[in-house]
């Protein structure tokens, strides 16, 4: 058995004795020191980390029983005592156990009898360094989960199976505003009915359910999500582990999600309703010997058949775009050509509703790098609604300038203008101005909500001020090519 | 003739209506939101208030009956609420439940588009009463 490096000490009265056992250790390549007695041992293993001790029971002064003592409860079992003593008795040999004594040998003995305690007293320290080794991993691992469960983003609180709170996670602390401390009560946490069940039923070894989502009001109204797990020891219930994570953003977009749906359920029926309202009405008979109101109705149907058609077009395109899947054919642009373009593509609504289109510009050229698509659907709704929301006799003059990094085109209208409150939420979706002078206007409500998207996208931007009485004007800014 | 105020921000829904109630012989008057319905209010006592709920995308209609409600002399008029969805924004509670009904303080809740023959009929119930 290569016992190399391992350190002994030899406590023995007698020289004889200490040094026959020296003999036969070194032999075994042990490091061996020898003591004379007790006081001289302690002195010893004081300086000394050793492996094994083989202690002498009877000695004057301090005795075997006293070293074996002193090694066990000051160097805490690190060193595997055998005893060596004539004392050859059971209660001797259960007396030095009980002292903490791994093994005993009896005087006289033999070299092999000595190296038959001394191999399984080798046997034994390797046992205990491993199982140090061991504990000491565990620590660090009990460590490293403690580290990981204090830097989660969620709060992590542990019941054990008394329902009291055992752990809890600073981010635990901080949802719940309450301490941890060892006498912390599970009432004190202060949850609702609704979870305190959620825990009960976890306890109460319910197969776990989802997650449940509760609006936090500790924290300013956030929305927390919270998971009751059993925590298990051995495949036992041993408590509960409860994880709260904030999801308030997640939330907050599922409800703009739902809030977005709702209004476009609502700007989709809006239209129907009015048509079918028209339709019925015209059914009943009671109009028939009046042409004209019935003419009229129809009319307005036809109008809002239309404005739903536009309606859904532009939800496509908006569901299309977000989705990413409209491809742009990214191209250089002279601004003013195209402005006339679009100013003649309009002159023949502009000129049933009597209003008058015109263009300022330089004589330069104004370049813009653009997808031809995106520059007509800007300016194909800036003019429309400088014409819907225009008077008769009135004007709308697209005037464009530049500088050296931008083209700025200003859409001018002489209508009817918005006061401040009014253009609050202007470029927001379904957003409509409404009031005596705009109802009966057909509009989609997302006119400039899909403008300012696609001005943003090249880096550019709008921007509207208005007169209440006197007119708007929207100035749009591009990015100059 | 009965009178009847008419409260709806959808431009053709409130022609409609008008022109429909006015050929089965009621006096209407017709407002495209609640400023103008409450500004009518001042110098014209209805037998029947009907208004929408969701104006301007926001429960407007509730507001306005909030108000007609405060005002004495309207405080006993019937009121006839129609929406176009039976889950509105920010409701989380069925506006067909008597509890709700109560909450708004309206007589009736109905979905639009509703059918004229319906609505002939409620008008012509309540007003009897």
């Amino acid at each position: 058995m290569m016992n190399d490096g391992l350190r002994v000490i030899v406590v023995d009265d007698e020289e004889g004795m200490r040094e026959g056992m020296r003999r036969v250790l070194e032999r075994s390549s042990f490091r061996v020191d020898l003591a004379e007695n007790g006081e001289e041992a302690i002195k010893l293993l004081k300086a000394n980390a050793y492996d094994l001790a083989l202690v002498d029971l009877k000695m004057p002064g301090i005795d075997g029983f006293e070293v074996t003592r002193y090694i066990n409860e000051t160097l805490g079992r690190h060193t595997v005592v055998v005893i060596v003593s004539a004392l050859a008795t059971v209660e001797a040999a259960m007396e030095v156990t009980r002292q903490g004594a791994f093994d005993f040998l009896v005087k006289p003995f033999t070299p092999k009898d000595l190296q038959r305690v001394v191999d399984r007293a080798v046997k034994q320290r390797t046992l205990i360094l491993e199982r140090d080794k061991y504990l000491t991993e565990l620590d660090s691992e009990r460590n490293l989960s403690h580290q990981l469960i204090n830097s989660m983003h969620e709060g992590v609180i542990v019941l054990n199976i008394n329902r009291e709170p055992v752990l809890m996670n600073p981010k635990a602390e901080s949802f719940l505003s309450v301490r941890y401390h060892a006498q912390l009560r599970l009432e004190e946490l202060a949850f609702s009915e609704e979870i305190l069940s959620y825990i009960d039923d976890i306890f109460g070894s319910q197969p776990p359910k989802e997650e449940i989502r509760v609006r936090w009001e500790r924290m300013a109204e956030r929305m927390l999500a919270i998971r009751v797990n059993p925590y298990l020891r051995d495949e036992q219930n041993a408590g509960v582990i409860i994880i709260l994570a904030d999801v308030t953003s997640e939330w907050e977009a599922e409800q703009d999600k739902l809030r977005f749906i709702s209004m476009v359920a609502h700007e989709l029926k809006s239209p129907i309703a009015a048509i079918l309202n028209y339709v019925n009405i015209i059914l009943t008979g009671m109009f028939d010997n009046q042409v004209e109101k019935i003419h009229e109705m129809l009319e307005r149907s036809k109008i809002r058949g239309e404005a739903l058609l536009d309606l859904i077009r532009d939800l496509l395109f908006l569901n299309q775009s977000a989705a990413g899947k409209v491809e742009k054919s990214i191209e250089r642009l002279e601004l003013k050509a195209i402005l006339k373009e679009q100013l003649e593509f309009f002159q023949a609504q502009a000129d049933r509703t009597g209003v008058r289109l015109l263009i300022e510009s330089t004589d330069s050229e104004c370049p813009v790098k653009v997808d031809r698509k995106d520059l007509d659907r800007i300016f194909m709704n800036l003019i429309s609604n400088g014409i819907k929301y225009n008077r008769k006799g009135g004007t709308l003059t697209l005037a464009v300038e530049q500088n050296n990094e931008e083209v700025i085109v200003h859409a001018r209208d002489t209508g009817f203008g918005m006061s401040g409150k009014e253009m609050e939420g202007l470029f927001e979706e379904f957003y409509r101005v409404k009031n005596p002078n705009t109802s009966g206007i057909p509009g989609t409500g997302l006119g400039l909500a899909t403008v300012k998207r696609i001005v943003s996208e090249y880096n550019g931007g709008i921007r509207v001020d208005s007169d209440p009485g006197k007119g708007t004007t929207f100035t749009v800014t591009l990015p100059r090519a | 003739m009965h009178k009847i105020l008419i409260v709806d921000d959808d431009h053709d829904l409130l022609e409609g209506q008008k022109a429909f109630l006015e050929g089965k012989g009621y006096e209407i008057r017709a407002a495209g939101s609640m400023d103008e319905g409450l500004e009518m209010l001042k110098s014209f006592t209805p037998n029947l208030i009907l208004v929408d709920l969701m104006m301007e995308h926001y429960d407007t209609g509730f507001v306005f009956c909030q108000k007609v409600r405060n005002n004495p002399e309207l405080s006993a008029v019937p009121i006839l609420m129609q929406t176009a969805a039976r889950q509105q924004l920010g409701f989380t509670l069925d506006l067909y439940d008597e509890k709700a009904r109560s909450w708004m303080k309206v007589e009736e809740v109905l979905t639009k588009p509703v059918p004229l023959d319906d609505l002939a009929e409620k008008i012509e119930q309540y007003l009897s009463r």
